[in-house]
């Protein structure tokens, strides 16, 4: 089974596939002969009078090893998809081949996840081959109801899924996007864009999952290790990065991007392809594709590189799908973070906080993305926690509320040079680093799954320990308007000269580089924007603060409505 | 000459194009030409580490040694940072990858005495940075940069310390070359910095049009 080389253009040759690439659509014939031929063994039972709850699970312990899943798969399963299954099926296939947006996007967001919890919640939906029949083996269907049938084994199937089911899972975003990049015109395809995004996004993670996966090799047995090695093309990091550049390329989206920030008709330039929501949206969600696979691999530069055209501070019509939005914010937020643009960060952060809890309500009727945004949110409050510790500076009074609610401790802990309380932090709100390369299998002992992760750790750690001294440092300045170099030297138990190279340091440090024009999230200008500043003349610290003055419109406005409600019950006495 | 080689470099890296490492060959001669002509090009150079993420056994310690020394010659950007992120941790406890990682942690910290003590013993460490074109010069750039928003004045010694002890007329050179004046008093005047470095006060201010909002909801 496992001879199957994946398609001709996303099997990388030395380093990287060509594209597109003739030939590429036989494997994708050939699997679908090979599926044509499985099924017609099949023999599915036609039952109508099955109750919904006799539905059978033919479907063993998922954990399986391969060789018995392999003759497992042969055999003929005896499987009974309830009706109810069925004619969502036969509901959803024909709101695809319509093309009914509304309909298409209601069994995506509403039936799939309806059916999921009824009778689904932790074993996976039947097998592509058994549901073949029902749709007429209708091709296109059955990729796209694969996508959905791996992406529900990922999130819901405890067990996770098998060697077997990741691979497959590969194929089948092969055959997806072969299907849609290798069309001599445009595919007559239009998917909701919660679900375009989905898929961008769902490859991604699945990307993420195997290669943590695959560099696990400490607890696996020697077959599993052989499989991998005999397949380092599945999930290969060019495979993905080429279907990413791919899409964009496709679908002209920079140049369009560009064009609309300037205030021309993006559909000028948008080209054959462009035009259609499909390629333009995938296009889109693989900028930003691009931008999450750049920060897993800790390429901070390239991250923000690939989403140059983009104008953040302009709505755009490509923002409205609120997944996507977070997690744009949440990568570009962690990328200036760790190119120490504080300020960039902070405001990145505090942006999409604020977008957050204003439209939150919004989402709680959808379970799996609200969960999603909330866990999404305690990261993107402790990043800001963090950034708001190395370089305080005033943020929207609704989001400092909230932070302080819930992160004054920890904020005080960093502030004390706490490192165990950065490395905590750090661990929790990162996103899950990867290694692009497969692990040496010949040496398992010394391979440790975490490298990734402990490099970017300590790069930050090291960036933090050099700043360790600063809160310090600040707390006294904050409480003098001038200092002499000689007193504070003794606060702080150290030589006056040592003491000059740490106020040098602090002030190389709260300079930092702070975007102030233009599209691209690189360029940026030095500024210092931290609350406390200060400069040496001779043997005197000149110190500049920032003071706020007493809020007191709340309190008024608190007054005011009190006020009223007394006047109200006094009328009613009367 | 370099600005022919930054184009053709250009063209090299876009698209997916540039994770071929077939084209290593060109960047690393690149990164070498940016050494001797003393000019930089940080994409060109983070392409480079990444093309060694991705393919581990064309890996050259030298090189990333000369990408992470250019990254030096930036500061105060953060390019070192960026570098240090895409070198594998075992690789930056190589020789010398560990030595320009202690001279950048000096840097950062401003301990530039120290910094000039070590370049001046270190004979392996000077051996690298001397391939390095201008390199001194672009770390006292840096000092400079540091100076020129940390004092009002400063007294010349001190300069010329955190210079690297180097003659009193190149002293001389870098405080015209910034505007900066020597003073009677053997201080030197940096800039006036009361103009830049000012107490904020943040009030709030709430205009009659929004508090009269409120009240007319209550009639």
């Amino acid at each position: 089974m496992w001879s199957d080389e994946p398609p001709a253009s996303f099997a990388p040759p030395e380093y990287y596939p060509a594209y597109p690439q003739p030939g590429a659509t036989d494997y994708d014939a050939h699997r679908y002969v090979t599926m044509l031929n499985r099924i017609s063994t099949l023999s599915v039972p036609h039952v109508n009078d099955l109750t919904e709850q006799c539905y059978i699970i033919y479907k063993g312990d998922p954990r399986q090893d391969l060789e018995y899943e392999r003759q497992y798969a042969q055999q003929t399963p005896s499987y009974i998809v309830p009706d109810v299954i069925k004619n969502f099926l036969m509901v959803f296939q024909k709101a695809i081949n319509d093309q009914n947006l509304y309909e298409i996007q209601n069994a995506y967001e509403n039936g799939f996840n309806k059916l999921t919890d009824r009778f689904f919640k932790t074993t996976p939906w039947p097998e592509s081959e058994i549901i073949a029949p029902i749709v007429q083996n209708d091709h296109t269907f059955l990729v796209l109801y694969k996508e959905l049938y791996y992406r529900h084994i990922y999130a819901r199937v405890q067990t996770g899924p098998t060697l077997e089911q990741m691979f497959e899972s590969y194929y089948n975003y092969c055959n997806l996007f072969n299907f849609i990049l290798n069309a001599e015109g445009p595919v007559h395809l239009e998917l909701p864009n919660q679900w375009l995004w989905d898929i961008i996004d769902e490859f991604i993670y699945q990307f993420q999952c195997f290669s943590i996966h695959r560099s696990k090799i400490g607890k696996k047995s020697e077959d599993e290790i052989n499989v991998l090695r005999g397949h380092p093309k599945i999930w290969n990091v060019h495979s993905v990065l080429n279907v990413l550049h791919s899409l964009v390329e496709k679908s002209s989206i920079n140049r369009q991007l560009e064009v609309y920030t300037s205030g021309g008709d993006p559909e000028s330039v948008a080209g054959e392809f462009g035009q259609h929501s499909l390629y333009k949206m995938l296009g889109y969600f693989s900028l930003i594709g691009l931008l999450r696979l750049h920060s897993l691999l800790g390429d901070y530069y390239q991250a923000l590189k690939v989403l140059e055209s983009i104008d953040f501070n302009k709505k755009n019509m490509y923002s409205r799908v609120p997944a996507c939005q977070i997690t744009t914010f949440y990568y570009v937020g962690f990328c200036y973070m760790m190119m120490r643009r504080y300020q960039d960060a902070i405001r990145t952060l505090s942006n999409v906080l604020l977008y957050i809890q204003r439209t939150k309500q919004m989402f709680q009727s959808r379970a799996q993305l609200y969960d999603q945004i909330t866990k999404m949110n305690d990261k993107m409050y402790t990043l800001l926690a963090q950034c708001l510790v190395l370089h305080p500076m005033r943020i929207d009074e609704s989001v400092h509320s909230q932070l302080r609610e819930k992160f004054a401790d920890k904020m005080l802990r960093m502030q004390k040079g706490d490192i165990e309380e950065f490395t905590s932090n750090f661990s929790f709100a990162c996103p899950k680093f990867l290694s692009p390369v497969p692990p040496n299998y010949d040496t398992p002992s010394v391979v440790n799954h975490k490298e990734p992760f402990m490099l970017q750790h300590k790069v930050f750690i090291d960036e933090v320990q050099q700043q360790i001294l600063l809160p310090t440092i600040r707390s006294y300045l904050k409480l003098y308007t001038t200092l002499p170099l000689s007193k504070l030297a003794g606060f702080m138990e150290m030589p006056v000269e040592e003491l000059k190279t740490h106020l040098m340091c602090f002030k190389h440090k709260m300079k930092n580089v702070v975007w102030t024009k233009g599209t691209s999230g690189l360029e940026g200008e030095f500024q210092s924007a931290s609350e406390v500043d200060f400069y040496i003349d001779k043997d005197m610290i000149h110190i500049a603060d920032t003071k706020v003055a007493r809020r007191y419109g709340d309190f008024f406005i608190r007054q005011i409505h009190k006020f009223e409600e007394i006047t109200r019950s006094l009328k009613q006495v009367n | 000459m370099a600005d022919a080689m930054r184009a053709q470099v250009g063209a090299l890296l876009k698209g997916i194009d540039r994770y071929n490492p077939e084209n290593l060959v060109t960047l690393e001669k690149y990164i070498n030409m940016q050494a001797q002509e003393n000019t930089y090009d940080l994409e060109a150079n983070l392409a480079v580490l990444k093309l060694y993420q991705f393919n581990p056994n064309h890996y050259q310690t030298t090189v990333a040694a000369q990408v992470l020394l250019k990254a030096l010659t930036n500061l105060p950007h953060t390019d070192f940072t960026l570098c240090k992120c895409l070198i594998d941790l075992n690789k930056q406890e190589e020789e010398p990858i560990m030595k320009v990682m202690h001279i950048a942690e000096m840097l950062e910290m401003c301990q530039f005495k120290s910094f000039w003590e070590c370049l001046k013993i270190d004979q392996e460490l000077s051996a690298s940075v001397h391939v390095i074109t201008g390199f001194e010069d672009s770390i006292r750039k840096f000092v400079c940069h540091v100076v020129s928003t940390t004092y009002q004045t400063i007294p010349f010694d001190t300069l010329t310390e955190l210079l690297g002890n180097i003659p009193e007329s190149q002293v001389k050179q870098w405080i015209s070359k910034y505007g900066w004046s020597l003073q009677n008093d053997g201080n030197i005047y940096i800039t006036n910095q009361e103009e830049n470095i000012k107490t904020k006060n943040i009030t709030e201010k709430i205009t009659f049009e929004s508090v009269a909002g409120i009240m007319a909801a209550y009639k």
